[in-house]
């Protein structure tokens, strides 16, 4: 991982069109401002850890059989 | 074209049946391609399976949300669909995919990461729903039960 140090208001340029700059510092907590292209999906990382379990849960379907029985009768 | 599928073993599909993915769903990227199957013989609830051509053993359940909710109606960026190309209303079509544990009791749909395919083009995306209002893990068991009884 590239590691780099900013101070507030400093900002960095990802591939010609992502600017992430530091916005405020506050105790633990950083606020970020990022600018990108429209089409760029940005998500919080926890977020989209949960999505991804959720796709993986989704795939082992053990319960499918009885799912089946039970929506029959 | 033959794929090999999870849950229906070897089977012919048409290449214009494919669905393309272009940026994978969510944490599997390289999954850019699938098929929507459905047993006809075993019609059950409306549920479907998002077969990947990639991986035959990944295939989710999925089915139309408005089952087990009525007004479910996420907001979507235009921007985050522009990668579909351009969608007729009618032939927009939102899926949530289905966990289906051993305890049927602890089923649930994902409400926030619906999958959203233009099927016009067969172009396709999940995407993540900001807020607090739609969950990872909502609990359907209870809403099938009840749908069955009033049949």
């Amino acid at each position: 991982m590239l590691a780099l140090s900013r101070k507030k208001n400093e900002s960095l340029i990802i591939n010609n069109n992502v600017e992430i700059t530091i916005l405020e510092i506050k105790g633990e907590q950083v606020k970020i401002g990022i600018t990108a292209p429209k089409d760029v999906s940005i998500y919080r990382k926890e977020v989209y850890v949960q999505i991804q379990d959720a796709n993986k849960a989704a795939v082992d379907t053990d319960g499918m059989a009885a799912l089946k029985k039970m929506l029959e009768h | 074209m033959t794929i090999t599928t999870k849950v229906f073993g070897e089977i012919s599909i048409d290449d214009e049946r494919i669905i393309n993915f272009p940026g994978g769903i969510i944490g599997f990227p390289d999954l850019t391609q699938f098929a929507m199957l459905h047993d006809e013989e075993d019609d059950v609830a409306s549920i479907h399976w998002l077969q990947s051509i990639q991986e035959p053993a990944f295939a989710m359940p999925v089915i139309d949300p408005l089952i087990v909710m009525e007004n479910y109606n996420p907001e979507v960026e235009d921007e985050l669909l522009k990668p579909l190309g351009d969608i007729k209303p009618e032939e927009l079509l939102v899926l949530v995919t289905l966990t289906v544990p051993q305890d049927l009791t602890k089923m649930t749909v994902n409400l926030k990461g619906p999958i959203i395919i233009n099927a016009g083009n067969r172009t396709a995306c999940q995407t993540i729903i900001d807020g607090e209002e739609y969950k990872v893990k909502f609990p359907i068991y209870d809403i099938l039960q009840a749908r069955k009884a009033g049949e």
